[in-house]
């Protein structure tokens, strides 16, 4: 329904800005983790956003009436990819993981860039909060026409 | 006269149509801030409304109801566009949101459509305290 899909957007927003949220948790959690299920270092895990198509149907792409309308739906996240980039090494003989020249390869999380990433995403969770208390109040509004 | 009696509303109609439109695409820009190669939303209906204004010196008026007006007619089925705007870029990654520029949209767009809601119910009081006598 038209009326309430405002909602539905900022919604999806709220959603996706969680979701990079606990990825950043899990990133700062497992910053020393050497050792994950495969046996490797912990890579850093970043999402990929993606702007969600509402269903519309063909025909409305081609009626002139339809420029009066919003194409999107809000945001998804379309996957959750690791970070290629190389992992660090440090040297550490004593370590149980260390190889044969004493080197541990430890998982590639930067800690400050995991920090700004968290306020940039909850920056962006409020926003979509804002809009949609902007919407709410709106919506409420509307229901007093003729009171 | 009585077809007259809701120009005014439909007119106002029209303009709460546009803001709540104008809602839904700054919400759509807001939950796309971080999304790359996403561009902004923006919805067009003022410069159509006075373009209709504007226009509205050139009319004839229309003395049979079979005449064909000229000039842009009645006003009574504004245009209302939504267009992605291409001309800039905010970031390396193609998104071209300026989330302060969207949220103060979107307090302008609220404080707009509280002030059409409240003209539209000043019209309906008018309405009902003629059809009252007043009383």
């Amino acid at each position: 329904m038209s009326f309430f899909s405002s909602l539905d957007i900022s919604a999806s927003g709220l959603t996706a800005q969680r979701l990079r949220m606990d990825l950043i948790s899990q990133n700062i959690a497992n910053a020393n983790t050497t050792r994950t299920e495969n046996g490797t270092p912990y890579r850093r895990k970043v999402l990929v956003f993606q702007q969600r198509d509402g269903n519309r149907p063909f025909s409305d792409y081609l009626s002139d009436a339809s420029r009066a309308k919003i194409g999107g739906g809000g945001v998804r996240v379309l996957r959750i990819v690791e970070d290629t980039s190389p992992l660090k090494k440090i040297y550490d003989p004593g370590h149980p993981d260390a190889d044969q020249n004493g080197y541990v390869h430890m998982p590639n999380v930067d800690i400050t860039t995991e920090m700004v990433n968290m306020i940039s995403a909850t920056r962006s969770y409020e926003a979509n909060v804002s809009a949609l208390n902007a919407t709410k109040s709106m919506a409420m509004k509307a229901l007093e026409i003729g009171r | 006269m009585i077809n007259d009696m809701f120009k005014n509303t439909h007119l106002l109609q029209q303009a709460l149509d546009a803001s709540w439109l104008r809602n839904k695409a700054i919400s759509n820009n807001i939950a796309n801030v971080d999304t790359p190669g996403y561009k902004r939303l923006r919805v067009e209906f003022e410069q159509f409304l006075s373009q209709a204004v504007s226009r509205k010196a050139l009319t004839s008026s229309v003395t049979n109801e079979k005449h064909i007006p000229i000039g842009a007619g009645s006003p009574s089925r504004m245009k209302i566009r939504v267009m992605e705007d291409h001309s800039t870029s905010m970031r390396l990654d193609g998104n071209n949101v300026d989330i302060e520029n969207e949220t103060a949209q979107l307090a302008k767009n609220n404080i707009m459509y509280n002030a059409l809601i409240q003209k539209i119910s000043g019209d309906f009081n008018k309405l009902r305290a003629a059809i009252k006598e007043g009383r």
